[in-house]
């Protein structure tokens, strides 16, 4: 299916919504629409030819795909298959090799002012949460509207105090990280992506290190934000989530993109042999 | 096949009472708390020393080998022993060239870190029984000392007005709240920026307005002053160097290894004769300034390389974590990585405090210096007091163990203090 994508020629535009080095994509919606409700988004992120290399080793192989604002992308594969890489490659915690990649309308360079421009777009929640753990829950979640959007910090606080509610913990406020459940603070992780007002949400497994009682509780906040018209990429073993919330699902195996669909299409009848392997692995 | 016998099983546990009668059951221990005392005192000695034939051996063995050891040790210390060199040279050992016009300088800066230390104690920890009884004993032996040297009862005085604002800053710090709030985080910042300019201001006190000059700074002061300098320089020193030699950019990761590498390559002593021969005509021919120098440098090599272990210790995901979030570099390092790698570190850099806090002796081969141990040399010099060498070395030893015993205790509760939000 990749394949299919046209690449597309890109007008540098001056007066873009950014200071940093701005593209736009030639026409809107090149990417293709996978749900109705997403008919007529722009295409929010732009990969293009991927490639990232580990010394030898092949994480990334070619991967072009787009993905358009209000999404909700999840994407699968086995371990080892460079889904985890890609979704790092989005907000630079990786450095792509080879192919572009383009955030809302930012082209992903050496430039630092478009690496922090794209840092601000972008929220990333962890699989091992990722908390600071000398800090208490409320300052992990003030300290990047503080630091980097210069908040003062009342409004910090109170932002903060919002989001724990809408994680639905706002008790928790002054303990400790390791004072709390994984599941609440995986909550809490979100909270503190959510906190910077990310456009675009990334998720790295982020329930594959809970308790299986507490996974119910993270898939919850994030099918609420999945409502709420966030654009998001979810790496995943969660099908029932996949299911139920995805608009798209992407199967990605050794590094390249395999196959790409509804999930109508991946669970009835997906078109790959490798697709079909996974899925009755997993299922 | 035949049937197996039945498994044996032990007395089962009697139903608890319904709901309503419910009787409150002490768990063994604290059941058996409720005998007399010496039916528990005879149990606890059964238990504790002679458990076994073996473990009654060892039990008769140690307590004879401790028993002629303190039998040694007080024989020594109430009727062998003529302490009259310690009394006789007290200041001597304690000031030295110290002039003895400026006295109230010292006790002032006693009196100002204690307040500080009381202050600091109040806020992150508290002061248990033990601590008590330390002060209690170390004040007890100071004012023995003053006392029996025939020393102004001022001085007495000016010590318990020491030890009184040891106490007095701890009242004032420990019934503050210990949530985390706006206030506990002045009180915090303010005890800590307080205690951060300790040593300035000492230096202040001692110095200021016709107080002593840095060359009159002598025995067990100049200790005193040394290893602060030292230990506070050294840290100083070291972040950064830590900084840098895990940084990705070559030549600064090069030059922070070749220094550390080469200062630890070489022993304190050699670089104490650097402070005595070459700094003197780089930076000027103040033997204790640059033995400060020295001090600070030589100390910062070691911490630096703890750092980095704390550095390296941290999981990756909090690098990425602060990255996510959008903190620059700095920001991450000042915020995210330092307070927690510093944390870790915290026993390692102890231990390098108490080891130049010892090695401050060493600055005796630098013949104007003279310290606590160096002014115990001049004093057994003295033809009276030949004899009683070994009465002022055990003084000095029975200080430097106080002191260093000290560091110990509150490094202890540094770590407990810091050990909320572990993971």
């Amino acid at each position: 299916m990749t394949d299919e994508l046209t690449p597309v020629d890109i007008i540098a535009e001056s007066a873009g919504p950014k200071e940093a080095a701005v593209a736009q994509p030639a026409a809107n919606g090149e990417g293709e629409v996978y749900s109705p409700r997403l008919a007529g988004s722009k295409d929010i992120i732009i990969t293009e030819h991927v490639d990232k290399w580990f010394g030898d080793f092949q994480a990334l192989d070619d991967v072009s795909l787009r993905i358009k604002e209000h999404e909700i992308v999840v994407i699968l594969g086995p371990s080892g298959s460079g889904k985890s890489t890609y979704i790092r490659c989005l907000n630079r915690l990786e450095e792509h090799d080879a192919g572009r990649i383009v955030i809302d309308g930012i082209e992903m360079n050496e430039d630092v002012r478009a690496m922090a421009a794209i840092r601000s777009e972008v929220g990333m929640v962890f699989q091992q949460f990722n908390l600071f753990p000398h800090i208490s829950v409320l300052s992990n979640i003030t300290l990047g509207p503080q630091k980097v959007r210069h908040m003062p910090k009342l409004e910090a606080e109170a932002l903060a105090m919002q989001l724990l509610e809408r994680v639905g913990i706002p008790e928790q406020a002054d303990k400790f990280p390791s004072q709390l459940s994984g599941g609440q603070q995986q909550r809490v992780a979100i909270a503190r992506a959510l906190a910077m007002q990310p456009k675009i949400m990334l998720f790295d497994e982020p329930t594959s290190a809970l308790d299986p009682e507490m996974i119910k509780e993270v898939l919850d906040v994030m099918q609420e934000l999945a409502e709420s018209g966030m654009t998001m990429i979810v790496v995943t073993h969660e099908m029932g989530f996949a299911r139920e919330v995805a608009d798209r699902l992407v199967f990605f195996d050794e590094g390249a993109l395999v196959e790409q669909g509804t999930p109508e299409h991946f669970f009835t009848n997906p078109r790959e042999e490798r697709t079909k392997l996974f899925l009755s692995q997993i299922l | 096949m035949s049937e197996l016998p039945p498994i044996p099983r032990p007395e089962q546990a009697p139903l608890p009472p319904p709901p309503g009668q419910r009787r409150i059951v002490l768990p063994p221990h604290r059941q058996r708390a409720r005998r007399p005392w010496s039916v528990r005192a005879r149990e606890w000695i059964r238990r504790n020393l002679f458990p076994s034939p073996g473990g009654t051996l060892l039990t008769l063995l140690s307590a004879g080998v401790m028993g002629i050891m303190l039998a040694g040790v007080i024989w020594f210390v109430f009727f062998d022993a003529n302490w009259n060199v310690i009394t006789a040279n007290r200041w001597l050992l304690f000031a030295g060239s110290f002039p003895r016009e400026e006295a109230w300088r010292l006790w002032t800066s006693i009196a100002v870190v204690m307040f500080l230390i009381g202050l600091a104690y109040g806020t992150w920890s508290s002061l248990g029984r033990r601590d008590t009884l330390f002060v209690v004993l170390t004040g007890a032996f100071v004012i023995f000392l003053m006392a029996h040297g025939g020393a102004s009862i001022w001085s007495s005085i000016w010590f318990l007005v020491a030890i009184g604002l040891l106490y007095v800053g701890y009242y004032l710090t420990i019934w503050m709240p210990r949530e985390t709030s706006t206030r506990r985080a002045w009180q915090q910042r303010i005890v800590g920026g307080l205690l951060a300019l300790s040593l300035p201001i000492v230096l202040i006190v001692l110095m200021a307005n016709g107080g002593a000059t840095t060359r009159q700074f002598d025995g067990f002061v100049l200790n005193l002053i040394l290893a602060p300098v030292g230990i506070v320089g050294g840290l100083v020193v070291a972040i950064p160097l830590a900084l840098g030699r895990a940084s990705t950019m070559r030549t600064i990761k090069w030059t922070c290894t070749a220094y550390i590498e080469i200062v630890r390559g070489a022993p304190l002593l050699g670089w104490l004769f650097v402070a005595l021969f070459i700094l003197t005509d780089v930076i000027g021919d103040n033997l204790i300034i640059n033995t400060m120098v020295v001090l600070a440098v030589f100390t910062g090599a070691y911490m630096a390389e703890y750092i980095r272990g704390g550095l390296q210790a941290l999981p990756s995901g909090q690098y990425e974590a602060a990255q996510a979030v959008g903190l620059t570099k700095l920001q991450s390092m000042q915020l995210i990585i330092l307070p927690q790698a510093l944390r870790i570190s915290i026993p390692p850099i102890v231990g390098q405090a108490i080891a130049i806090w010892k090695d401050t002796t060493l600055v005796t081969i630098i013949l104007t210096l003279r310290e606590l141990k160096g002014n115990a040399d001049s004093a057994i010099a003295q033809s009276e007091f030949i004899p009683d060498r070994i009465e002022a070395y055990v003084f000095v030893a029975v200080v430097f163990w106080v002191v260093a015993f000290m560091m110990s205790r509150v490094s202890q509760r540094l770590e407990r203090a810091q050990g909320i939000g572990e993971r």
